[in-house]
């Protein structure tokens, strides 16, 4: 049996009070809820606006792939997103419906054969803007890691 | 959203407010689609008042770049906040676009 301490107990609480579980459907005006809520539950770590917008955005276009391109906008196919706060780390989990898909197919945006093209920019920002990112379950769910200090 | 669209010195600009994102963007698209279709030769946009871009917002710029270029069209982006001149620097849209930090410097230098 693991026995905290005060400080242990008050980590702990503090890190479950920062859980978020939401399950959506498959429509583009519910991605601003998802950015909100999971916002709302890191207010007390103070950041700067530049990392509220990377979070904010990361959030968004993870949850817009997940609608758009994993469910294509069947509004009966759900979008399951979780965060939690674990030692200064905000870790947003997005999950979608679809057959997923191949990583290795993903184009670099910035080359000059694509930068005119419409898609690709939302993973391409995604991996720059977060400290960590993973794809698992076939590529139907994305894992982005951000240190909140 | 909003775009007010105002002439200056013979120019068009475009003052964007609000948000560029997915559910903006066709709404912007519209704006700029009527002045496309008029083959307007020269418009600076001035997004002072932009808060936020996301992917789509950012592809719709360079939806409105790449149709103005197919006449000729020349379109210059100003007063971007630092946050979202990030973006174009990190997509490497910076290169494709006229990014300047000066409404007034856009419009006097676009001979």
């Amino acid at each position: 049996m693991i026995r905290l301490g005060p400080l242990g107990f008050l980590k702990n609480h503090k890190e479950a009070s920062r859980r978020t579980e939401l399950k959506i459907p498959s429509e583009t005006r519910f991605i601003r809820k998802v950015s909100n809520a999971v916002l709302s539950k890191i207010v007390d770590y103070v950041l700067d606006e530049g990392k509220i917008f990377d979070i904010k955005l990361c959030i968004e276009e993870a949850v817009r792939n997940a609608i758009v391109h994993g469910n294509n906008c069947d509004r009966r196919r759900l979008v399951k997103i979780a965060s939690w706060v674990e030692d200064d780390n905000l870790h947003i989990e997005i999950e979608d419906e679809g057959k997923g898909f191949d990583q290795s197919k993903l184009v670099d945006p910035t080359s000059e054969a694509h930068i005119f093209k419409n898609s690709g920019r939302g993973v391409y920002l995604i991996k720059k803007l977060m400290d960590k990112v993973e794809y698992t379950a076939g590529g139907r769910r994305i894992t982005m890691v951000k240190n909140l200090k | 959203m909003a775009v007010k669209i105002e002439n200056k010195n013979g120019l068009t600009v475009c003052y964007v407010e609000g948000e560029i994102d997915i559910n903006s963007s066709p709404s912007i698209k519209k704006v700029f689609d009527k002045l496309i279709s008029s083959k307007t030769p020269k418009i600076v946009v001035n997004l002072s008042k932009v808060t936020y871009v996301d992917s789509s917002g950012l592809a719709t710029l360079v939806e409105i770049l790449k149709n103005m270029r197919s006449y000729g069209g020349r379109l210059r982006l100003t007063n971007l906040s630092s946050k979202i001149k990030s973006l174009f620097e990190i997509t490497k849209l910076e290169k494709l676009f006229e990014i300047m930090a000066d409404e007034q410097d856009a419009i006097s230098t676009f001979a």
